[in-house]
C-alpha cells in the first residue's frame, strides 16, 4: 500500500441515506419486470473483440451489460522447472478482479474458486496433445463485475484461446440462469444473483452438443432444471454463433 | 570485435526477423544510424496517445489511457475515514499501481512484477508532492470525517513507458472525478444523498459545493532512453529491454520541473543530455495537455 500514513485508517463507503430497508422485489408477481427491462429468456447485449492485449499470444475483451472482462493467453511456453515431464500440454488458469470491479471496494477477491472452475470448463475443449511438455496460461481480469461474471470469463477465455491459435475441439460458450421464485431469468445481473433461490450454469461446445461443465446450486425441482437447461443450451448455441462471427470478422480484417 | 563482424556479414543474407532476434542491439543501432526506429518513428517522437474518461461505471472517477500499445486503466473510489489528530482538516489519497498477469508475458500470478512497486512509489511521490491536489479539499467535517481517495491503476497491456501512461491515466481520472453528495445521519455516519431526496432531507448536505476536485497544476511526464549519444523518446518494451538507461522527466503545466528519475544504467547522463530530455518533455507536455483538454470537452458534450 502506498499510503501517506503508516497506520491505514479504517474506511467505509457511504451507503445511500434512504435506509428504509430496500424492499425485496416480489419476483413472484406476474407483472414483475427486470430492472434493465429485459424479458426473462433474453440475454444482455454482448460485445466481443479479439486482440485486446498486444503483448499476449492471444486475447479477447468481452462486455455483457456492465460485466467487462479481459482474457490474455500466453504460450504454449516452457513449463515451470519444478513440473514433472508430461507428454500432454498443461493448462494454467487464473481469474482476478480489479479493486474497483465491485460496488464496495475489494470484494472481488472473494471469488477464489473461479480459477479452478475456469480450468475445468476449458480443459475438455482443448487438444492438449497438440503442445506436449509445455504450458498454456489463461489469465482473466474482471474490470467490472455486473453479474454472471464466471460465464462471461469462460466464453471470453475460449475466444482468447482461439485468437492465440490453440487447437480446440470447439469454442466454449457459457450461460447461467437464476431461479427467482417461479421465474427463470437468463444471464442475471448482480442484483438478481443476490436474490436468487438457485442458479444453474452450463458450459458447452455448441456445435458438438457436448457439455463440459454443469453447475447447479440452490433449490430446484426436476421440471425446472429441464426447463433451465433447455434455455441455457439454446442461449449457448446463439452465443457460440456470435463468438464465431467475431473470430471471422477479425480474420477477414487481417486478410485485407 | 569478431562477433560484431560476423553479425554484420550475416545480416546481408539473414531474414530481418531472425536478425532482430539474434542481434537485437545491432538491429536497433542500424536504425539509429538512419535516425529512425523500427516502428518508423523519428527518435524524439512519442507514440499515438488516446484518452477516454469515465471508462469504469462503478467508480467515482476513471480514465483509460493508451500510449501506443501500452494501456492503463485508472479508477478512483471515494471512501470515508476519520482523519488523524495531526491533520484533522485533511483527507488522504492512496495510490496503487497493479500489473495483473494479463498485461505481459513476464508477470505470473502470485509473483508480482518487479516494476510495479517502483512505478507505484514514483506515482505517489509525484502526485502527492507536486501539490496537484490540496488534501484540505477532501475534508468533510473537521476532525470527524474526510474522504479517502483510493486510486488504483491497472496496466492492461505493458509495452514500455509504463510510468508515463500511468501518470496520464491518473491525472485524467482525477479530472473526471465527481465526488458524491453526502450528509451526516443521526449516528454520525456519512451517507450518500441521492438526487430525488435531496430536497426533503432535514439534514443539510455537507459538501454541496465541492463536487469537483480542483487541480492546481497538472503533471505530465516523458520517459527517454539514453543510448550512446542518442535520445529515444517514449520507448517500447522491446527498446527498454535492449537499451537499459532510462530517464523520466516530470513537468507541470507551467513547465516547472516536478521530478526527474534516472535510475542507474550503463550510460551516464551529461548535462546536455538532461537538457535535451527536458526540452523533449516540454514538447510532450503541450501534446498531452491538448489530449487531456479534448477528452474533458468530449465528456462535457455527452
Amino acid at each position: 500500500m502506498a499510503g501517506k500514513s503508516g497506520t491505514a485508517p479504517t474506511t467505509y463507503s457511504p451507503s445511500p441515506s434512504t435506509q428504509n430497508k430496500k424492499r425485496r422485489p416480489i419476483f413472484n408477481d406476474a407483472d414483475w419486470v427486470r430492472s434493465d427491462g429485459r424479458g426473462f429468456p433474453q440475454c444482455r447485449p454482448a460485445f466481443l473483440r479479439t486482440g485486446a492485449v498486444n503483448s499476449a499470444s492471444g486475447s479477447a475483451y468481452a462486455e455483457f451489460g456492465n460485466t467487462k472482462v479481459i482474457v490474455s493467453v500466453f504460450g504454449p511456453r516452457e513449463s515451470k522447472k519444478a513440473m514433472m515431464y508430461s507428454d500432454v500440454g498443461r493448462l494454467n488458469c487464473n481469474v482476478s478482479y480489479t479493486t474497483f470491479a465491485t460496488p464496495v471496494r475489494g470484494q472481488g477477491s472473494d471469488n477464489k474458486e473461479f480459477s479452478s472452475i475456469l480450468h475445468k470448463a476449458l480443459e475438455g475443449a482443448i487438444i492438449l496433445d497438440s503442445f506436449p511438455k509445455t504450458t498454456v496460461d489463461v489469465f482473466a481480469l474482471v474490470l467490472e463485475s455486473g453479474g454472471s461474471d464466471l460465464p462471461v470469463v469462460i466464453s471470453c477465455a475460449s475466444l482468447a484461446l482461439a485468437d492465440a491459435g490453440i487447437m480446440m475441439y470447439d469454442l466454449v460458450a457459457s450461460v447461467s440462469v437464476s431461479c427467482l421464485g417461479k421465474n427463470l431469468v437468463i444471464d442475471p445481473i448482480s442484483e438478481e444473483e443476490s436474490y436468487q433461490d438457485g442458479s444453474l450454469m452450463i458450459t458447452c461446445m455448441p456445435s458438438r452438443n457436448e457439455v463440459t461443465q454443469l453447475t447447479v446450486t440452490g433449490e430446484w425441482s426436476t421440471p425446472k432444471i429441464h426447463e433451465a437447461m433447455e434455455l441455457c443450451l439454446d442461449a449457448c448455441s446463439k452465443l457460440g454463433n456470435i463468438m464465431r462471427s467475431c473470430l471471422k470478422e477479425t480474420a477477414s480484417a487481417s486478410q485485407e | 570485435m569478431s562477433s560484431t563482424n560476423t553479425s554484420s556479414d550475416l545480416s546481408s543474407e539473414m531474414e530481418v526477423d531472425a536478425f532482430r532476434r539474434l542481434f537485437p542491439l545491432r538491429f536497433h543501432e542500424r536504425h539509429l544510424l538512419e535516425s529512425i526506429r523500427p516502428d518508423a518513428r523519428p527518435l524524439g517522437k512519442a507514440r499515438d496517445t488516446s484518452l477516454a474518461l469515465g471508462a469504469v461505471a462503478s467508480a467515482h472517477g476513471s480514465a483509460l489511457a493508451k500510449i501506443g500499445c501500452t494501456t492503463m486503466l485508472a479508477a478512483i473510489k471515494m471512501e470515508v475515514m476519520t482523519p488523524t489528530t495531526e491533520s484533522p482538516d485533511e483527507g488522504c489519497i492512496v495510490i496503487d499501481f497493479h500489473m495483473p498477469p494479463i498485461c505481459s508475458p513476464i508477470v505470473r500470478p502470485g509473483r508480482p512484477a518487479e516494476a510495479a512497486p517502483v512505478v507505484s512509489k514514483q506515482l505517489s511521490d509525484t502526485i502527492l508532492s507536486s501539490g496537484m491536489i490540496d488534501l484540505k479539499e477532501l475534508s468533510l467535517v473537521s476532525g470527524k470525517a474526510a474522504w479517502m481517495a483510493y486510486l488504483d491503476i491497472y496496466c492492461l497491456d505493458a509495452d514500455g513507458a509504463l510510468f508515463d501512461a500511468a501518470l496520464l491515466s491518473a491525472v485524467a481520472a482525477f479530472s473526471h472525478l465527481e465526488i458524491p453528495v453526502v450528509s451526516l445521519n443521526e449516528d454520525g455516519r456519512v451517507v450518500v444523498v441521492s438526487e430525488e431526496d435531496a430536497g426533503k432531507l432535514e439534514k443539510e448536505a455537507v459538501n454541496k459545493e465541492k463536487r469537483k476536485l480542483k487541480l492546481s497544476t497538472v503533471s505530465f511526464s516523458l520517459t527517454c532512453i539514453l543510448h550512446k549519444n542518442y535520445i529515444l523518446a517514449d520507448p517500447t518494451a522491446e527498446e527498454e529491454s535492449i537499451m537499459e538507461t532510462l530517464m523520466t522527466v516530470v513537468l507541470d503545466s507551467s513547465f516547472q520541473l516536478v521530478s526527474l528519475y534516472k535510475p542507474g544504467g550503463p550510460v551516464l547522463a551529461c548535462t546536455s543530455a538532461i537538457q535535451d530530455c527536458v526540452a523533449l518533455t516540454r514538447q510532450r507536455v503541450k501534446e498531452l495537455q491538448k489530449i487531456l483538454n479534448e477528452a474533458i470537452s468530449d465528456m462535457e458534450v455527452d
